[in-house]
């Protein structure tokens, strides 16, 4: 299939994605996801370099925005909840599915890697629209969860960009780098918004897409890979998004548009439904090795910190979807993991975004005007973490 | 016996209009109370990233913010206070609960297709119908 043929087909399906997403009131990036699954498997299609590479930027612009939407002051207020919290969730899956995977699956030591970080997230848009949804996100298990939540992506994040690297001469510059664009663009930022931006020409998105570029090239020159530095600058150029909202907005433009699009269709694309119906067994043991590890994990700890709300907290944590596609999409474009082994992860992935999200709708939803009853009392621990240090 | 309490779901369509007016002209002759209810939709299920749910969440309080006001001059302009309840959820859930938690004796609503999604699940209006605990008026 000829270049246009396929970018006709995409953008075609990344439409009706946002029109049925609209209709049924479900992620666009999910029917995204689903889209791609029928094109990859429907088409003979072989994904060309084009989409690999756009689908690449796309995933680094996406952990970007994912760091530029967490709220540093929560944070602060909650960070020993949160640290908790979020350091068990992603610890406890992460070991257990790359146990599963190595010595129970026989995946190579790299692919059960990849493994144990798609299944070790939690995702921060899946939880955050449940807590808004709901009004919970007012709220002080709202606040925890939700710090939560971006701790343990960081560790996913990290680990993503630790655990891979080959040591070479590039990577002094590659940190070098990150450290002087996470520390330099937040103080250019005020400056360079004032002189050169709200023009349609757009210097300020340019701006943070060159930034990002330039961690992606300097990321593969030390065989390592950019998420870390992306969200970590993502975060530190937050509290500007957050006074800025207009810019944050155009950035989403782009971003929602064109390239995520890409992204979740390339990884659709790329999910074999043969592979994943042989293997239908390996799906639910993964699955298992995400779920049960974070609910043994979290449960103590949500009921030390989300009492009385445990049970919806910790399910709330067993929830992933962004990062768990990055992880996996990164596994494949590095030869890390086959397309079997992506298409169990993604499924996987997907399966948690949805499974404990309506456990915890339908079975364990707070109320929320009790909640704030509890909060205003002081009952339960409100966010006194911070103040109180 | 006169209706004293109606309960009336409006979203700015224009079944809802018709049915926000038919409660008015019911109220007006019968000196019931009104209350009109704006059902936020959900959010984005499964959202894969936190914009998408703020931009949601954005147009949705802003739409309903102007929806508000409209439906308390409407009911200004008829000689009709109108108490105005916005709350996120599902529609035929909600009505029906929020009819029964304010004691409401008529739940006035517009028949209305939401194509696909109706299609699949069945209109808000049949669900209510179904569901609710008092009359139920659908105007069409």
């Amino acid at each position: 299939m000829s270049s246009l043929a396929l970018a006709t087909i995409l953008l075609g399906a990344a439409l009706a994605a946002s029109m049925i997403s609209v209709e049924l009131g479900i992620s666009v990036a999910l029917i995204e996801l689903g889209l791609g699954v029928a094109i990859g498997n429907v088409f003979d299609v072989t994904t060309p370099e084009w989409l690999v590479f756009l689908a690449g930027f796309a995933g680094i612009l996406l952990t970007f925005l994912a760091g530029a939407e967490v709220d540093v002051q929560q944070l602060k207020r909650e960070w020993r909840s949160s640290t908790a919290i979020g350091v068990v969730s992603f610890a406890a899956p992460f070991l257990a599915a790359m146990a599963l995977a190595y010595w129970g699956l026989g995946w190579t030591s790299d692919a059960a890697k990849i493994a144990g970080l798609a299944l070790s997230t939690t995702s921060l848009a899946v939880v955050y629209a449940v807590l808004v949804e709901t009004g919970l996100n007012r709220t002080v298990i709202g606040k925890r969860v939700m710090a939560a939540t971006f701790v343990t992506d960081l560790g996913t994040v990290a680990a993503l960009s630790i655990l891979f690297i080959t040591p070479n001469v590039w990577f002094i510059p590659f940190v070098g780098v990150s450290i002087a664009l996470i520390l330099g663009l937040p103080r250019l930022a005020p400056w360079f918004f004032a002189r050169f931006g709200d023009r349609v020409i757009e210097p300020e998105i340019k701006l943070a897409f060159a930034g990002l570029f330039l961690l992606m090239w300097l990321g593969a020159k030390a065989d390592s890979h950019a998420v870390l530095p992306a969200f970590v600058l993502g975060l530190a150029l937050s509290s500007h998004y957050a006074s800025h909202r207009t810019e944050q907005e155009r950035l989403r433009v782009v971003a929602f548009a064109f390239l995520t699009p890409l992204f979740f269709l390339r990884g659709g694309m790329s999910v074999s439904v043969p592979a994943l119906w042989a293997n239908l067994g390996i799906l639910v043991l993964l699955l298992v090795a995400k779920v049960v590890p974070k609910i043994v994990g979290v449960y103590p700890l949500a009921r030390r910190y989300c009492a009385p709300h445990a049970t919806f907290a910790t399910l709330l944590m067993s929830t992933g979807l962004t990062f768990g596609t990055i992880s996996s999409l990164y596994g494949l474009n590095a030869g890390i993991i086959d397309e079997t082994q992506f298409s169990l992860l993604v499924a996987v992935v997907v399966l948690s975004a949805i499974i404990p999200t309506v456990i915890a709708q339908r079975f364990f939803q707070p109320d929320v005007a009790e909640e704030a009853r509890r909060d205003a009392a002081g009952i339960g621990g409100p966010a006194l973490e911070g103040e109180g240090g | 016996m006169p209706f004293t309490n109606l309960l009336v779901a409006v979203d700015g369509s224009e079944a809802s209009n018709r049915a926000l007016s038919k409660a008015l002209e019911l109220a007006a002759l019968t000196g019931a109370a009104v209350t009109a209810l704006a059902v936020e939709g959900p959010l984005p299920a499964y959202a894969a990233t936190v914009g998408e749910v703020d931009e949601v969440k954005r147009e949705k309080d802003a739409f309903f913010g102007g929806l508000a006001r409209d439906v308390r001059e409407q009911g200004e302009r008829a000689g009709v206070p109108i108490d105005v309840d916005v709350r996120p959820g599902h529609a035929a859930e909600l009505i029906s609960r929020v009819a029964k938690e304010r004691g409401a004796d008529l739940i006035v609503l517009g028949h209305r297709g939401h194509f696909l999604r109706d299609h699949l699940l069945g209109s808000t209006a049949d669900r209510v119908a179904e569901h609710a605990e008092c009359p139920v008026l659908i105007v069409k």
